[in-house]
């Protein structure tokens, strides 16, 4: 929390300024009963009508000013709040690599309700009932007594009520998620659900959640309607006390009616605010699970930002793996071991391996996207620790799934580099292969896709993301088996476009045919390096590879899609 | 951190919290939909109107306790002397326990009837959801269908919780403090109720603000949502082509624009409460100053201090029900329209809604097409008049480009469409006529995108045959050759899977599902071949498993690989709905047409 805090600290005289208008407003309040005991016990029973039309005055120049303040602290309020906002998802997008856009969204919001709620409603309660109890007790210290004695078990009762509230809710969110899963899971798997006909299955896997759901959301939700019912009947038995003994007062002559009356207001307005309090269960219960969770976000190590270019110049790309070892923080295995790669500028390399050979991983390595456990990668000779960031500037991967930004399809090509003319747009676009299909579209270059556009296919996404990777002018071309949903003759063409480039090319596939031209084929086994050299070399000595080339041979893709 | 695979995202856009007044909920039939979630009651019908009654009860209870108590007033300053001061106290006694007792009941049962009403609509729900034709699930958006599960059935929930209770108090109050009002002073109620026109014009000023910039903030929001969601899930391309400094500049822009909407929505938003506020302070100043000179200047025969103390908590408690009133509508409106869109769904037809049909007790698999023929919409046919047969044990293979028909003819298998025209026979026996989940009982499907659930892998397998033993289940997976690599695993087969299987290969995905339907040993099978990112080693495994699999039963493959289709009895080659090549991969070569020439560019593309 104390983390949190940081961010409000940034406004806090705003923040100070709504807390003082609303303490002038609660003053108000609190002032009104004394003078309604003044008009009672001088005015009306004195039967002086001066008194009545002053202190009458007075209680309308006090409304005013309470709206004045009241009105005033809404643009405090609502400033610190929606600042502080603004701050938490500012720093949060730094480090959202980890987080999902939704819940982060709905968790801010929820810490500025109660930033907000906090200024203006919550901190009023207690403080009238503080201030009230002082009030009480300038008027008449004995009735002021049968108030203070009341306040203790009520906040006795409130407290233990709170704390049983806040588990059962944070248990009725756990149902809640549960059920839901389940419904997602079942949605997600529907045709499953019915051809193995588990109708009956799932409903009676729903039904226990959802039964256990009601039971506790029954439970939780009686705490809170409990509350007040029992906050009611001490108040206002504390009232008949005053009662009783005002009157035993009165006759003493120790007392007067006005002043009993005031007391009688105080004791009605705090009942009034005591009806805050489930709502503030509500609120810091869902407040304090989201403060949590943004807090582990604003925790996460930022990866450090590149700065934008000094002058520098385009690397050649060379690549060396010196005894590069991968493990991922959370496994005991190791998807790298002790990797040794040498590639020259403009060679042509391809990697192969079964699923979880750790290619992938291996490409991830060189643009610094994976830092290496140990051993060490240079690029033209620097190690990548050194390059930082900077090394991505003339690097580029392209992954197995195209990815699209809603824009135009020449939006996304030139995605890297603004400056490019639509000539040059053009131009990768042939190369990859793209052209003649954007000629077929209404708008061309200009065409709509992504979440609001035209829907492009797996093929086309790849080809897109080609050309985006050939638009940015790479030294190194990662391509991780973003040539799958192309048909022989594209891949073929696409290819042999990349090759021209004359850039450093790594290209992970599945299919030998894809790499069969490349200057060395590295086959990858769990992590290890198994073979390298060229198809006709491996093809001689690899065992592995053999095995490879002989069932693609025989099976041969006959329709991809 | 590898490149996010899943392709199912479903947003919850949640609606964190009602703008206090403003948007109305759309309705279509008020009446219809109340008198809907009624029927839920059923059984909580008689509970349901004693809270009503409780409701009324408490209602009326609360509009005594001020008036004995400025009548204690009184009488302790000698203005009264109807009862004696012990009476009135005890009589206060009385009524506070009652009270308290009824708004406790009240509450209770509430929360019981609330309870249970929406654990049965869940439950309806969610049967009525899974026994929906496969079509509606196509047309409709996961995202959309998922908010009405969930948030939808939540607001109803908790609306019925509370804002019953709250509304029907509310009304009661305000009416009942009116009317004591009157008859305990005329003049002083109508110097209270000047306030009214001053809230009501003062209410108008600013709901019309905060409608405008609530929209606008929502706006906002939902722009900054779609903008995160692309960001986030393109994150690494952010990286590789360092635009991070564009995409922080945008986010800036979008971050700045909602700070300043959400600031203006919030700051009038904030006067309500303020205003509220103000109008009780000046109608204590009224009832106060004016009261106490009314006491003086008419000889106190109506006004005492009493009916002043009176006054003050009355003015109270009817201003504050002005307040709610607006509020607690719009909520039960807004709850009302997502129980319509909740109603929505129960009204689509079920799949099969009769239950006179055919139940099958043995399947031998032997399948017929006759001029069968679906589409989705009337102008464009998906199959046109397919015939085929496939015997007991054969094995079909379904060839040609994407759109061509293939997953429809499986679709039809299933059970998931149903022909227009044409029959399909099983045994001899028209599918129309028999159950649908009588043929999946007897159904092995694997599908390209196999799913699996958030549980165990051996339930997972299981899910195949509900009451497979530990050891059936092993066997299954080795049989599979998923055996390996699952004792591989650090928990081995209670190794839990979560997100659709995220953390274990498409490949090992595909092995499980194949596992899962080989324990469930059925007489007809169906396989939609997934290859494009498994690699081959795995394909051999998985090639060979379902070799196993498909030993004795009738088969039906979207075949991708050659070596599949060459050893399968029947090749159908579609395009375009239509079967225009048959045979075998022997008599389909010697034809020379379609498939002959497909073979021949997979084969030149080896070379």
């Amino acid at each position: 929390m104390r983390n949190l805090w940081k961010y409000v600290n940034v406004y806090k005289k705003a923040m100070a300024v709504a807390l003082l208008l609303m303490i002038v407003e609660l003053i108000v309040e609190l002032v009104q009963p004394v003078i309604m005991s003044k008009i009672i016990d001088d005015g009306i029973t004195a039967g002086d009508m001066e008194t009545i039309y002053i202190y009458g005055g007075w209680l309308m120049i006090l409304t005013v000013i309470a709206f004045i303040a009241g009105i005033s602290s809404s643009f405090y309020a609502s400033h610190v709040s929606q600042g502080v906002g603004y701050d938490l998802r500012k720093s949060m997008f730094y480090r959202i690599q980890m987080f999902s856009a939704m819940k982060m969204e709905n968790d801010v919001t929820q810490i500025q309700g109660l930033l907000f709620g906090l200024m203006r409603i919550m901190l009023r309660a207690p403080l009238f009932i503080i201030f009230g109890i002082i009030m009480s007790f300038t008027i008449n210290v004995p009735l002021a007594t049968i108030l203070l004695t009341t306040l203790p078990i009520l906040f006795v009762i409130m407290f233990f009520l709170m704390i049983r509230g806040m588990k059962l809710f944070q248990s009725v969110q756990e149902k809640i998620d549960h059920v839901n899963q389940i419904i997602r899971e079942n949605l997600l798997a529907i045709k499953l659900v019915k051809a193995f006909h588990r109708i009956t299955f799932e409903n009676k896997r729903f039904s226990k959640v959802n039964d256990s759901l009601k039971d506790q959301n029954k439970k939780a939700l009686w705490i809170m309607e409990i509350v007040m019912p029992i906050v009611m009947l001490i108040m206002n038995f504390a009232m008949i006390a005053l009662l009783w003994f005002g009157s035993v007062q009165l006759e003493m002559n120790n007392a007067q009616a006005g002043e009993v009356v005031a007391i009688i207001n105080y004791a009605t307005k705090m009942l009034a605010s005591f009806g805050v309090f489930s709502f503030l269960l509500m609120s810091v219960t869902r407040g304090r699970a989201s403060a949590k969770r943004v807090n582990e976000v604003l925790l996460e190590d930022i990866d450090d930002t590149v700065k934008e270019s000094e002058q520098r110049n385009k690397i050649a790309g060379a690549i060396e793996f010196n005894q590069v070892s991968f493990q991922y923080p959370n496994m005991d295995q190791e998807i790298l071991h002790q990797i040794n790669v040498t590639v020259k500028p403009g060679e042509k390399i391809g990697i192969l391996g079964e699923t979880g050979s750790g290619k992938t991983t291996l490409l991830h390595l060189i643009p610094y996207l994976y830092h290496a456990t140990s051993g060490t990668i240079y690029i033209d000779g620097k190690r990548v620790d050194d390059w930082g960031n900077k090394v991505r500037h003339d690097i580029t991967l392209v992954p197995q799934e195209g990815f699209l930004f809603s824009g135009t399809i020449k939006e996304n090509i030139a995605w890297g580099n603004e400056h490019l003319s639509d000539n040059e747009i053009e131009n990768v676009a042939k190369e990859a292969q793209l052209d003649a299909f954007i000629q077929t579209l209404p708008n061309k270059y200009d065409t709509l896709i992504g979440q609001r556009g035209v829907n492009l296919s797996g093929g086309q996404k790849q080809r897109l993301s080609i050309a985006r990777a050939l638009a940015d002018n790479p030294s190194i071309l990662l391509l991780d088996d973003s040539t799958s949903a192309l048909d022989a003759t594209t891949e073929k063409h696409v290819l042999e476009a990349i090759r021209r480039r004359k850039c450093t090319t790594l290209i992970v596939s599945q299919k030998i045919s894809s790499v069969i031209d490349a200057d060395q084929i590295i086959v990858l086994e769990e992590g290890k390096i198994k073979g390298t050299g060229t198809h006709d070399k491996l093809v001689k000595s690899l065992p592995l590879y053999q095995k490879m080339w002989q069932s693609q041979r025989k099976e041969g893709v006959l329709i991809d899609e | 951190m590898s490149s996010p695979k899943g392709k199912e995202k479903i947003s919850q856009p949640r609606s964190p919290h009602h703008p206090p007044i403003g948007k109305k909920p759309k309705i279509k039939n008020l009446k219809g939909t109340v008198s809907r979630i009624w029927s839920y009651m059923e059984t909580d019908r008689w509970l349901f109107r004693l809270v009503i009654l409780f409701v009324i009860v408490s209602s009326l209870l609360s509009l005594l306790g001020p008036y004995f108590i400025g009548l204690a007033v009184d009488v302790m300053t000698g203005a009264a002397d109807s009862f004696g001061f012990g009476q009135i106290l005890l009589i206060l006694a009385v009524v506070f326990v009652l009270q308290s007792v009824t708004l406790a009941l009240q509450n209770y049962w509430m929360i019981d009837i609330a309870q249970h009403t929406v654990f049965l609509m869940r439950k309806e729900l969610f049967g009525h959801v899974l026994n929906l034709p496969v079509l509606y699930f196509q047309k409709s958006k996961s995202g959309d269908l998922m908010s009405r599960l969930t948030n939808d059935i939540e607001n109803v929930s908790r609306t019925l919780n509370t804002a019953v209770i709250q509304l029907t108090t509310s009304i009661l109050t305000l009416v009942g403090t009116l009317v004591v009002m009157f008859w305990l002073s005329p003049l002083l109620t109508w110097m209270t109720i000047t306030i009214v026109p001053i809230m009501f014009f003062g209410m108008k000023w600013i709901t019309k603000r905060t409608g405008k910039y609530f929209k606008e903030q929502q706006k906002e929001l939902g722009e900054m949502n779609g903008f995160l969601e692309e960001t986030i899930s393109g994150h690494s391309m952010v990286k590789l082509f360092h635009q991070e400094h564009r995409v922080l500049d945008q986010y800036e822009k979008h971050n700045k624009q909602l700070r300043d909407a959400g600031y203006w929505a919030q700051v009038y938003s904030g006067f309500i409460p303020k205003l509220m506020n103000s109008l009780n302070n000046f109608s204590f100043a009224i009832i106060v100053g004016i009261g106490g000179w009314i006491v003086l200047s008419t000889n106190a025969t109506a006004i005492s201090i009493g009916v002043i103390v009176t006054f003050t908590t009355y003015a109270r408690q009817f201003t504050r029900p002005l307040n709610d009133l607006a509020n607690q509508f719009n909520i039960i409106l807004s709850a009302v329209a997502g129980a319509e869109r909740v109603f929505d769904i129960l009204d689509v037809q079920k799949e099969e809604a009769k239950n006179d049909k055919k139940q099958l007790e043995n399947l031998y698999g032997d399948v017929v097409f006759e001029d069968v023929s679906f589409a989705y919409n009337k102008d464009e046919k998906v199959l046109d008049k397919i015939s085929f047969h496939a015997a007991p044990g054969q094995t079909v293979a379904l060839v040609g480009p994407t759109g061509a028909g293939k997953t429809t003819i499986i679709s039809l298998l299933t059970r998931f469409y149903e022909e227009q025209s044409g029959n399909i026979y099983v045994d001899g026996n028209n599918m129309k006529q028999i159950a649908n989940q009588s043929i999946r009982e007897h159904l092995g499907i694997v599908l390209q995108d196999a799913y699996l659930f958030d549980t165990t892998i051996r339930e997972n397998i299981r899910y195949g045959k509900l009451d497979a033993t530990d050891e059936e289940v092993e066997n299954a997976a080795q049989m599979a050759n998923a055996h390996s690599f699952i004792e591989q695993l650090p928990d081995k087969y209670d190794t839990l899977l979560e997100g659709n299987g995220h953390g274990i290969s498409q490949g090992q995905r595909q092995l499980i599902s194949i596992a899962r339907a080989m324990l469930r040993n059925p007489s007809i099978l169906i396989l939609d071949e997934a290859t494009s990112s498994i690699d081959t080693i795995t394909e051999i495994k998985i090639t060979d498993a379902l070799n196993r699999l498909m030993e004795g039963k009738t088969s039906f493959i979207i075949a991708h690989r050659l070596n599949t289709i060459e050893e399968a009895d029947l090749i159908l080659v579609l395009k375009e709905g239509k079967i225009i090549e048959r045979g075998n991969h022997h008599s389909l070569l010697q034809q020379k047409g379609f498939y002959a020439n497909l073979v021949e560019t997979q084969t030149a593309r080896e070379a």
